[in-house]
């Protein structure tokens, strides 16, 4: 997680970043020292290797011309003594075929040998370098008397103090960005934590409380710096309108509940009203005939039936009224109170109810049973409606893997794009038309899951599918 | 302080000598080589009071580079009397007088040495064949002749024999070349190596004696012959001779590491002369 820079605090990353620019420039600007100081040490030192080759070319040339060995060995090896500083290792001459005349170090570069194996490395005077990090460079330059070349030198530098030099200065370079840097980003993200106190203010109520804006108390807003002030007044102001907001689309949701409700309540008052009229006719039964226990006990049979079935009825109203607040899981008696619900509605419409509800006590254990409740009242009120009369509406519920899918069925014409679009999406919502479906959708997307819509042979699916491990821990 | 005078550069006679033109008539011009002698300062100041206060007379001292050019220049006047090597002597027996031989360790005679490096493996002279080869001078008897004559008697060379030979024009050089490895083997005076091992043994100590020579006539102080009854050469072979007898003298020779100074006898060279007959002969 911590590698995620945009985890980082807004502080961290300015300071991260601005050292990782200073870095940069501390690279290139390293860089162009190094390159300068390079260029000096090749000048400096293909200036004093062409000193030393040509003056022993002045002074060799003739000796080299005769062939003349010992004036040759004898120049070097005082050339050698007389030079200062020890820059000069090993230098080695030969005639015009390529034949050792002398050698510095003869032991090295025998009398008569072949010069090849020293020329082979070795470079030009004027691409002498020091800069490829080898302690030791060998140059080679002809030998030349009267416009003739006689020959040819070969000499080896000893560059170990350059190459330590550049090392040295790198590393100096290396330590002094690198402290530079240090302290830069130490005392940056001091001032940079200070400078952005409002901007974590803001970030930290921001994030607060799952991501939901949460409003900045007025004590701990900054009065020193009029825009940064005039900004969290501005985001505390966007913070209350969403809260207003959300507060809203809670009522609205709390009334869309009654609205079903609403909308079931004369199938329901059929479903109480039709008991009611056996209910009584059983209650003047007993009173006429109160001598006959045989048509007493049916009569109070009957009784308790209606009076049963309208205690069901009235339960399940109670807990759809009830269960938005509660924490209870779902069960399959949630979707037996729904049918309870619902079913006088398909009959009231001469409807064909299809009603599936599988297996599935283990995810259901993993579900919030409110919002799966309001879910599949308000898409199988709205399937009821599109179907026509004498039309067939249904209710699947299984499970699939660790996911549980609600599918609401119906032969109506199916959904229109703006119904789609309520219900998929989260475009605005146009004016007009209800809220249940958009309702739907936020009740699915709190619960981590989705929607998708089917429409083929005539028929219309909802499915609904809920994430169980997620939507509530099992 | 014997060491220095005896090494040092020809350079710093080169430096206080004595040029050609400034010779006034009147003083007295004896030759020397670097090929025998690398002197300096020390030696060339003590050599010069000692002449000129036995004489009487100012001497100046002329270097040149080879015996060839000396023994030229006593031939053709430019000095009044020189030290050659028996071997350019020998060559112009009849047109030079010996004027005097030195004495080292007791005796007019030294010896010619074969050298090779310390490390090196070699037994004898027929070990060196198809190797690089140093000499001192080719008019130089134990620089040259003796290494050459020593080849002649087995049919070769120096040539023929060394894969190349090389001419340091001085002994020193010969010993310095043999020691730094620049040839594998060199012909060198016997006095010179000897005498360099006391004042520079860790040149010496670099090289060994391979093979030494039989004894033969020192490097002798000699003039022109029909000069040799000149005044001035006559008061220069006393003050040759003498030369033990005054301090700077002693000085000289000390420098030099010489006892003295003998009349001598040509026929101290009767062995360089049996080995110009053998490489004559061949």
């Amino acid at each position: 997680m911590l590698l995620r820079v945009g985890t980082w605090p807004i502080t961290v990353r300015v300071v991260a970043a601005s050292a990782v620019l200073m870095v940069l420039f501390g690279l290139v600007a390293s860089q162009q020292v190094l390159s300068t100081l390079g260029r000096l040490q090749d000048a400096r030192l293909q200036e004093y290797a062409r000193l030393h080759v040509e003056g022993l070319a002045v002074a060799l040339g003739p000796f080299v011309l005769h062939k003349d060995v010992w004036e040759v060995y004898d120049t070097l090896d005082r050339a050698r003594a007389e030079t200062s500083g020890g820059r000069i290792l090993f230098t080695v001459v030969a005639d015009e075929l390529g034949r050792v005349l002398a050698a510095t170090d003869p032991d090295r570069a025998p009398v008569d040998s072949e010069v090849g194996a020293f020329t082979k490395d070795a470079v030009p005077l004027g691409e002498v370098t020091a800069a490829n990090g080898d302690t030791v460079v060998q140059v080679r330059a002809p030998l030349s008397v009267q416009g003739r070349d006689v020959g040819q030198i070969v000499t080896e530098l000893d560059v170990r103090d350059l190459v330590l030099q550049r090392r040295k200065t790198a590393f100096a370079l290396l330590a002094g960005n690198a402290l530079a840097t240090l302290t830069l980003a130490l005392a940056g993200y001091f001032v940079m934590a200070r400078m952005l106190q409002p901007v974590e203010l803001l970030a930290r109520h921001m994030g607060e409380a799952g991501g939901t804006p949460h409003p900045i108390p007025e004590a701990v807003i900054p009065h020193s710096d009029s825009v940064l002030t005039k900004l969290l007044r501005n985001y505390n102001s966007m913070a209350e309108a969403i809260d207003a907001r959300a507060e809203a689309e809670r009522r609205l949701a709390e009334r869309e509940r009654f609205v079903s409700l609403g909308r079931l309540s004369s199938s329901l008052a059929h479903e109480i009203n039709n008991p009611l009229g056996g209910l009584l006719n059983a209650t003047d039964t007993i009173q006429t005939y109160a001598d006959r226990p045989d048509v007493v006990r049916q009569s109070a049979a009957l009784l308790d039936r209606g009076l049963n079935h309208l205690r069901d009825v009235s339960r399940a109203i109670l807990e759809e009224n009830r269960t938005e607040r509660s924490g209870r899981r779902l069960s399959k008696s949630d979707f037996e109170d729904l049918r309870l619900l619902f079913e006088p509605e398909t009959t009231r419409r001469g409807q064909q109810l299809e009603w599936q509800v599988g297996d599935c006590d283990q995810l259901f254990q993993c579900v919030r049973s409110g919002p799966v409740r309001q879910i599949t009242l308000n898409l199988l009120l709205n399937a009821s409606a599109a179907a026509p009369r004498g039309g067939a509406v249904g209710l699947r519920v299984q499970s699939e893997g660790d996911r549980l899918l609600l599918t609401v069925a119906d032969d109506g014409p199916g959904l229109s794009e703006v119904a789609q679009s309520r219900l998929m999406s989260q475009a605005r919502l146009e004016p007009g038309g209800g809220v249940g479906l958009r309702l739907v959708r936020d009740l699915v997307a709190g619960l981590g899951g989705d929607i998708a819509y089917r429409r083929s042979q005539g028929r219309s699916e909802i499915t609904v599918s809920l994430q169980g491990r997620e939507a509530m821990p099992c | 302080m014997r060491r220095r005078g005896f090494l040092a550069g020809a350079s710093v006679f080169a430096a206080t000598g004595f040029p050609d033109v400034a010779q006034a008539a009147g003083r007295f011009r004896l030759g020397l080589t670097p090929v025998f002698l690398d002197n300096d300062a020390d030696v060339i100041h003590h050599l010069r009071t000692a002449f000129s206060q036995a004489m009487g007379e100012p001497v100046d001292l002329i270097q040149r580079r080879t015996y060839q050019e000396i023994t030229a220049a006593i031939l053709d006047g430019s000095v009044d009397a020189a030290w050659i090597c028996g071997y350019p002597f020998l060559q112009h027996r009849d047109s030079l007088a010996l004027l005097g031989v030195p004495v080292w360790q007791g005796r007019p005679l030294y010896q010619s040495y074969l050298i090779v490096r310390a490390d090196d493996e070699a037994k004898g002279l027929q070990d060196l064949r198809r190797h690089v080869h140093a000499f001192s001078d080719p008019d130089s008897n134990s620089g040259y002749l003796v290494t050459a004559s020593d080849l002649s008697r087995v049919g070769e060379t120096p040539d023929s024999f060394f894969s190349r030979s090389v001419f340091t024009y001085g002994h020193r050089n010969v010993v310095r070349a043999v020691a730094s490895g620049l040839t594998r083997s060199g012909s060198v005076d016997g006095y010179v190596w000897e005498t360099l091992a006391s004042v520079e043994p860790s040149l010496t100590s670099r090289t060994k004696v391979l093979a030494k020579s039989e004894w033969l006539g020192f490097p002798p102080f000699a003039a022109r012959a029909d000069k040799a009854q000149d005044p001035s050469i006559l008061n220069f072979s006393a003050a040759l001779r003498g030369l033990a007898a005054s301090p700077a003298g002693r000085e000289a020779l000390r420098l030099l590491y010489l006892d003295g100074v003998q009349e001598g006898d040509a026929s101290l060279f009767d062995g360089i002369a049996a080995r110009m007959a053998e490489l004559e002969v061949r």
